[in-house]
């Protein structure tokens, strides 16, 4: 049987300008129970610790100084796998449509709205969680599927 | 000082230039006094000289000590201020979270008057937080009588203080702050009337509505209605408000005497939040006698994706309006009626004598699919006018239907 992890034990990714948020995400997330979690105020460094880390799931600002959201995902689409689900989080307090659409586009997979409710992104961060171990473990399940044969 | 970056290496060069010629000076006026002492220089001309190499070697010392002292105090007090907003910031979360309810453990403690940088801690936190969280934080606020405090700046005659006020009472966001806010948005000057709109608008968009149209929409309904603001503001004021933006907008399309440029705001606003299930009320304005607010409704039907039934008559109609922008939002507009009525209604269109108007009709056909392109490709080889000809090849080739040597065939360039 495969085992599925504990959505606690997910590693989080922070990625926010704005050193109060990060923060605050921190603080909410370490409440429910999450334990691995890496934040930076720095977008540059944002691919870095993606290497480093293999986190799975970002949750990321969108507008920032330097390098902005839709910039990192474009630095992290060149390092995700094609065949990898990596939730992003869109952190936003921009709420017009054709933002949403392009950040969508650009690989986030949901968005929390700043000021932000900490029920909400905590059940947005446990339902993209799911869809990630669930996705690997269909990965797995294939891959194993595929040797056996 | 006036620079964000380089702090360090300003430092150390503005101390090697004044160390430097410190020095110097320094090492002249010694040479001097002991000549001076030896009976060398003893002409008045050696001695003012003397006087003036050593009041220069002095003033140099004491402004290279003075930039020094500057910079390395200004740097203490950032790195105190950064700690203290630190350490707050984290009993503001404590307090928030109920991690720490009691506010009283750490290095600083909940007092009666709150320090400045207890206040700027917890309106950065009011930006990233609403709801239950929110809500505590802001009870802190008014506990500690920091509300009154901004509502008092809100009156002073001091304009700095007062933008000062209406700015925090913004990231506030408390509710007794919204008539105050809404009454500045009258104010002569349009930095406080913008600044006003805004923050009012952030603080309706954290309070839950007791209904589509309560009280404080109503009274923000008002402000709008009798205000100056520019359409921008107001555009932007009604994108702040978040979720209590639909029942604003159907508030203000309702009002009997909306001026133009005020409806023109809420077309827009509609069209730009997607909200598909105002069209109806949108609809109404496509046969207003003002050829701006035409225009506007069939630019948000664009946005929202649709056409109502009641609106697919006065679209046709409009694709032969005499406003050459409103035929042109008529155009773009005909993608979301049946592919059959668009096609036949958006035919001519392509040799009307407005460049504009040809490309949105064009554009528009390709928008619907296999029929619109055969459509296309038929008036590229058969229309009569020249330019609908070109302009049909011009959108075809930029759908990717065609490629540039086709193009060129069908222009009879190759």
């Amino acid at each position: 049987m495969m085992q599925t992890p504990q959505s606690t034990d997910a590693r989080i990714l922070v990625v926010d300008d704005e050193r109060v948020n990060v923060v605050l995400l921190e603080r909410i997330l370490q409440q429910a129970g999450y334990t691995n979690i890496k934040s930076t105020t720095d977008s540059t460094q944002a691919a870095a610790l993606y290497d480093e880390f293999e986190p799975d799931l970002i949750m990321l600002d969108l507008h920032m100084p330097g390098l902005d959201g839709f910039a990192v995902m474009e630095q992290l689409d060149g390092r995700i796998k094609d065949d990898d689900f990596l939730p992003i989080l869109i952190l936003t307090a921009d709420i017009r449509p054709e933002i949403k659409r392009r950040a969508l586009s650009a690989g986030a997979k949901d968005f929390v709205t700043k000021p932000f409710d900490r029920t909400e992104v905590l059940l947005r961060i446990q339902n993209l969680l799911e869809t990630r171990y669930l996705y690997l473990r269909f990965d797995r399940q294939g891959v194993r599927e595929g040797q056996a044969t | 000082m006036w620079r964000r970056y380089g702090d360090a290496l300003y430092t150390l060069v503005t101390f090697a230039i004044f160390g430097f010629e410190t020095l110097a000076l320094g090492a002249l006026s010694i040479s001097f006094l002991l000549g001076k002492a030896a009976g060398i220089a003893s002409t008045p001309v050696e001695e003012i000289l003397f006087a003036v190499v050593t009041s220069t070697a002095s003033a140099l010392a004491l402004l290279g000590l003075y930039l020094l002292t500057y910079h390395f105090t200004s740097a203490m007090r950032d790195r105190w201020q950064a700690e203290r907003l630190d350490t707050w910031t984290e009993k503001w979360i404590g307090l928030a979270l109920e991690t720490d309810p009691a506010g009283g453990s750490g290095d600083v403690t909940f007092t009666n008057r709150l320090s400045q940088p207890a206040i700027e801690a917890v309106l950065s936190l009011l930006e990233a937080v609403k709801g239950e969280e929110g809500d505590r934080l802001k009870e802190a606020l008014i506990d500690h009588h920091v509300d009154r405090a901004f509502l008092r700046r809100l009156q002073t005659g001091h304009l700095a203080a007062r933008l000062d006020a209406i700015e925090r009472l913004g990231k506030a966001r408390l509710p007794v702050a919204v008539e105050p806010l809404l009454e500045l948005v009258g104010h002569p000057k349009a930095v406080v009337r913008r600044m006003a709109i805004r923050a009012a608008a952030g603080t309706l968009a954290t309070m839950t509505p007791e209904a589509e149209l309560d009280e404080p929409s109503r009274r923000f309904i008002q402000t709008l209605k009798g205000s100056a603001l520019q359409a921008g503001v107001i555009q932007e004021a009604l994108l702040l408000l978040e979720t209590r933006a639909p029942g604003v907008l159907r508030g203000l399309l309702a009002e009997p005497d909306l001026p133009d440029a005020l409806l023109w705001v809420v077309l827009e606003t509609i069209g730009r939040l997607g909200l598909a299930d105002m069209a109806v009320e949108v609809a109404l304005s496509t046969t207003h006698q003002d050829p701006e607010l035409r225009a506007a409704a069939f630019r948000a039907l664009r946005r929202l994706g649709l056409v109502p039934d009641q609106s697919q008559l006065p679209l046709l109609a409009a694709l032969t309006d005499e406003v050459d922008f409103v035929r042109v939002q008529a155009a773009h507009t005909a993608t979301f009626l049946p592919a059959e009525k668009a096609l036949r209604a958006l035919w001519p269109l392509l040799e009307d004598e407005s460049w504009w108007v040809r490309r949105a009709a064009a554009g528009s056909m390709a928008a619907h699919g296999e029929d619109g392109v055969a459509a296309l490709t038929r008036a590229a080889k058969t229309h009569a006018d020249q330019g609908a000809r070109d302009m049909a090849v011009q959108i075809l080739l930029e759908a990717g239907v065609l490629d540039a040597a086709a193009a060129r065939q069908f222009k009879g360039v190759a």
